[in-house]
């Protein structure tokens, strides 16, 4: 395992790193789902969570976002045990963008983008910031000419730039992404993980559930590759060519190769 | 701002409608019984109609937000079942007063109370409440409490059995101030407290996940709307029995017709509703004059089309 980005993550914050995952497991009636997962994140890191289906990448990035609780070790954010926050402060730390979200809300695009807002604002309305942050996020998310749109009658792409704006608008340290790019065409997946790289490069972390290993070499910093439930490899994205034996989690019939520009690309054999 | 302007023009104007003419002027002078008619009489039901159908209509609001369940009414939860039951079981055993309170109060708030209890125990896991747990919970009960109101019914004698019958339509009547007076300060003050809380509301009618990530207390939040959005319900239906469709219907409209937002969507329930209920109410005074139609009977005949026509319109 790669350890150059955990060196470089205890350096900037001197170990109180922005997410310690250590140990964390999760069973259900007696089941393991996922068990001893370690990691950490740092600011600047955009981490790719891959594996096949059933691997436990949603369960861990639900036990993160604190939708789950854990059985077995700890999370910790910014050094404090995530439990021990109160919500609302964590909230302005992290934000999580489930991978399904109803879609029959009568919300328009614009007022379900000002809930982000909801754990920086007190007040009973909207303020102004709250509404020109939320204009950014959508502006950013390219949803601002839909704005006044109810979710209802968007499309699916349409929807889900929607909800990338609201997470946006929440204004995170750490974005948890759960397939950020379902429902978007090539074009729009492009610039869905440009605009992620873009918050990382703004100091923001983000790690990001996607089935789409080619995605994840081009813009990540970071592989996390999940196995029934373990963490089996942990490595830099421009190491990927070199020691191509984190392949073999997804399937015998692939290759790693290099792009014209130099990143690495996977390939059927 | 319209529906509340509408919520004063309905408390001043419908007490005027009526089966026997009213002369304002000798009401106004004091002079009976143009004076009785107007102050005990009509203006008293008007205000327990516009307090009444407010409370349900907010209630109906909380719980479709709470539950994002488009057919949540105040009666999804069990609640105002188990206050029908406790009113119908008042009247098949005579239970006229129970400690200065008419029986059918009574027996209605203790239903609610015993329901309550039920379903927040049965829906609470490990001190977690869920959405799909209170919605189980909640059906549950209202099936088991709506099958032993028809076996009490078809337990009591004639007469008991029709003052059962009307009493389960719903019905505006007139009530004494006092009570009238705990009952509005009951309703507004839950109503105030409920509204306070809208961007919460908001959140949950996404998600349970989606409201947790934003950092509110979704377990918690249950709990309150729950309680809040039951007493509206069983306070409500105490005085005038299960009035169907105000629950249903006005936030409906609301929401489609105005805003889903509950900073809107609610306050503006709470007004609508309570004209909605006190027009109801006038009309069943006057179209078949001198006999009355209950209330609940005419929001349903209007509701019940209204409603069709505004999903088929969507379609």
């Amino acid at each position: 395992m790669a350890s150059d980005s955990d060196a470089v993550a205890d350096a900037l914050v001197e170990g109180a790193a922005l997410l310690d995952v250590r140990g964390a497991g999760w069973q259900i009636d007696g089941r393991r789902i996922l068990g001893d997962v370690s990691f950490r994140a740092a600011p600047g890191e955009f981490v790719a969570l891959v594996g096949r289906n059933g691997a436990g990448k949603s369960t861990l990035l639900d036990l993160i976002g604190g939708l789950r609780g854990l059985s077995d070790g700890d999370i910790l954010v910014e050094g404090r045990p995530r439990r021990e926050w109160p919500a609302r402060a964590l909230a302005r730390i992290l934000v999580h963008l489930p991978q399904m979200t109803r879609a029959e809300v009568s919300f328009s695009a614009e007022e379900l983008v000002l809930m982000g807002r909801y754990p920086h604002a007190s007040g009973w309305m909207d303020s102004a910031e709250d509404r020109a942050a939320a204009a950014a996020a959508m502006e950013r998310c390219g949803c601002l000419q839909f704005r006044a749109r109810r979710l209802s009658t968007l499309s699916g792409g349409e929807r889900q730039r929607v909800l990338l704006a609201a997470c946006l608008a929440q204004a995170p340290r750490l974005l948890l992404l759960d397939e950020p790019a379902t429902f978007l065409d090539v074009e729009q997946q492009l610039q869905c993980f440009q605009m992620l790289r873009e918050e990382v490069a703004r100091g923001a972390a983000c790690i990001a559930v996607t089935h789409d290993i080619n995605l994840a070499l081009t813009f990540c910093s970071r592989l996390l590759v999940l196995s029934d439930g373990r963490l089996v490899a942990d490595l830099p994205t421009d190491t990927a060519v070199d020691d191509s034996s984190w392949l073999r989690w997804f399937s015998p019939n692939l290759a790693v190769t290099r792009t014209p520009a130099g990143r690495p690309w996977v390939y059927y054999t | 701002m319209g529906s509340a302007v509408a919520f004063v023009a309905a408390a001043l104007l419908l007490p005027l409608a009526g089966p026997s003419s009213l002369d304002l002027g000798r009401a106004w002078a004091g002079e009976e019984p143009d004076r009785s008619i107007l102050l005990h009489l009509r203006l008293s039901r008007t205000l327990l109609g516009l307090f009444g159908g407010a409370a349900l209509a907010l209630a109906g609001s909380l719980f479709q937000s709470m539950l994002r369940e488009a057919l949540a009414t105040p009666y999804t939860l069990g609640v105002s079942t188990g206050a029908a039951l406790g009113a119908v079981l008042a009247i098949a055993f005579g239970w006229h007063t129970v400690i200065g309170v008419p029986g059918i109060w009574a027996g209605a708030l203790a239903g609610a109370g015993a329901v309550l209890w039920l379903v927040v125990l049965a829906a609470t896991k490990q001190r977690q409440m869920s959405t799909i747990g209170l919605l189980l919970a909640g059906v549950a009960t209202n099936s088991v409490c709506a099958a032993m109101i028809l076996l009490v019914h078809s337990l009591v004698g004639m007469s008991d059995s029709f003052a059962i019958s009307r009493w389960l339509i719903g019905s505006l009547d007139a009530v004494d101030y006092p009570a009238l007076s705990v009952y509005v300060a009951v309703i507004v003050t839950i109503s105030i407290l409920v509204v306070r809380q809208a961007r919460q509301w908001n959140l949950l009618a996404v998600g349970d996940a989606w409201a947790a990530t934003r950092g509110a207390a979704v377990a918690r939040l249950m709990l309150g709307g729950y309680l809040a959005g039951s007493l509206l319900a069983a306070t409500t239906v105490a005085l005038t029995g299960p009035i169907g469709f105000i629950g249903l219907v006005v936030p409906h409209v609301v929401r489609t017709r105005v805003s889903a937002d509950d900073r809107v969507l609610m306050p503006c329930s709470f007004f609508l509703g309570g004209v909605l209920l006190a027009a109801c109410d006038a009309i069943g005074r006057m179209v078949l004059a001198p006999a009355e139609v209950p209330a609940g009977a005419i929001t349903a005949l209007i509701g019940g089309p209204y409603l069709v026509w505004l999903v088929r319109r969507r379609m």
